[in-house]
């Protein structure tokens, strides 16, 4: 009996242990995509057209949905995550990006994404919106597994976004130097 | 002795190395056109790696200390935030930004594609001036919005863009045909067309004579209130009481008239209806 206890309690402490490592190597496998993405919309400054409850709901979504792409494509130097949040020039542009990071061995992280987004014109026909985003977030520089540049990025963003069949894309986004 | 010697003339030869390459900095450029070309002046001596992240662009190339780095114009094409990095031992860096070009395109959209005549806020167009490298412009310019038809002017404004977008908004014209749009922006002009159909048929008239099955009926030509003619496919809707019988029958118009017939031998009262419009009421007796 009370082998079998002191039995008990080693499985129990190697379980606990094997949680605690569990934990931490999730901890560090962690990656800037898996973060969340905080976006806050504000539509006061939306016109002429009056941006409806749904339209607001599937921006949140779909804008959030973007910059998390955005982040995995980055980081893993893949162009596949652009491949629904956005389309015309804006996809091209991120793409060309992700290209090139797997010829010059670059990585980027974007972490802790914060972005307040304002509307700023929307069509009278509901065919495209502006808005302007104030995006803030951790910059990781990396090249073989080290990283070479880190900074607290607040960046200004021009965006167009148009609805498509079952979503609203990125058709433009164009960071500024300020609104 | 002697290796004591070798020993602090290496760390002395690693020193003055360090020293050199810590030297490094770099300087961007305050301001750039996109496509232009550009140089970052660097500091130091020695080899770097020189990184550029862009918008379109993440590259990396062996470079010189001291020297220029030369940016390409297609290095520089799309506006926006760049970081410029040289890294020899440690890294420095300076961002700069790109700003677009020139306008070269308009993107002008334009709804609907077809429209009734005589409509309020029917027809609105919104314009976005690009460069040649697909940036947007965001500097306030002059968008001419032109809305024509048959080439008499129908509409005209003049919109300063503000955030990179010109809109308007303006009631269709009297007559059905096509207006042609144009936003034109410098010598920059793009051109999109919306097709004025006649709006819902005003005075709708029907005429009717018996045959050997039962009733031949036919509309005049059916016009809106403006006189023009009612766009072929719109359905006309014959209803025939005879007695307590009631027979219907939805016609399309074509070239203008909507035909139907309708079988039955006894004495039957015709009416007509279109959308919303209702027409004249017809008799016809029994056979």
């Amino acid at each position: 009996m009370q082998s079998a206890s002191k039995i008990l309690s080693y499985s129990n402490s190697r379980r606990g242990a094997a949680v605690v490592a569990l934990v931490l190597a999730c901890g560090f496998m962690l990656s800037a995509a898996d973060t969340p993405v905080n976006v806050q919309l504000n539509l006061k400054k939306a016109g002429p057209r009056q941006v409806e409850s749904l339209t607001e709901q599937a921006i949140l979504r779909d804008y959030r949905l973007a910059w998390t792409s955005i982040a995995q494509a980055f980081e893993t130097s893949s162009a596949d995550p652009l491949e629904g949040p956005f389309a015309g020039e804006a996809k091209k542009q991120l793409v060309d990006v992700a290209i090139q990071q797997q010829q010059s061995g670059l990585s980027q992280r974007y972490l802790n994404q914060t972005h307040h987004l304002d509307a700023v014109f929307y069509a009278p026909e509901g065919d495209v919106m502006e808005l302007h985003d104030t995006a803030e977030f951790q910059l990781e520089v990396s090249t073989g597994g080290k990283i070479i540049h880190q900074e607290h990025i607040v960046q200004h963003y021009v965006v167009l976004m148009t609805p498509a069949a079952d979503r609203w894309v990125i058709r433009h986004l164009q960071a500024v130097p300020q609104f | 002795m002697l290796r004591t010697f070798l020993i602090l003339a290496s760390l002395a030869f690693s020193a003055a190395t360090v020293g050199l390459s810590a030297a490094q900095d770099i300087r961007v450029p305050s301001s750039i056109a996109a496509g232009d070309e550009a140089t970052i002046s660097t500091t130091g001596s020695g080899k770097a790696t020189f990184y550029l992240i862009g918008p379109s662009v993440s590259r990396k190339n062996d470079v010189n200390l001291g020297e220029e780095i030369k940016l390409q114009p297609r290095d520089v094409q799309i506006a926006g935030n760049y970081l410029a990095l040289v890294c020899s031992g440690e890294c420095r860096s300076a961002n700069f930004y790109v700003s677009p070009a020139k306008p070269a395109a308009l993107t002008f959209l334009v709804h609907p594609s077809r429209v009734p005549v005589a409509q309020g806020d029917a027809i609105s167009g919104v314009a976005f001036p690009f460069d040649q490298f697909h940036n947007l412009v965001l500097a306030p310019l002059t968008v001419n919005f032109q809305l024509s038809v048959s080439n008499s002017a129908m509409f005209s404004r003049q919109v300063k863009t503000q955030d990179g977008a010109a809109w308007f908004r303006t009631s269709s014209g009297k007559s059905a045909g096509a207006v042609q749009a144009i936003a034109t922006l410098n010598d920059v002009s793009t051109r999109r067309a919306v097709q004025q159909v006649a709006s819902d048929p005003c005075n709708l008239r029907i005429k009717g004579e018996r045959t050997k099955t039962g009733l031949l009926l036919e509309t005049e030509p059916v016009h809106d209130c403006g006189g023009n003619i009612v766009p072929d496919g719109t359905i006309v809707t014959f209803t025939a009481n005879e007695g307590d019988t009631r027979s219907t029958v939805d016609a399309p118009i074509k070239k203008g008239i909507a035909r139907a017939q309708i079988s039955g031998t006894a004495a039957a009262t015709i009416s007509v209806a279109s959308g919303v419009v209702i027409g004249n009421e017809l008799r016809i007796g029994a056979k």
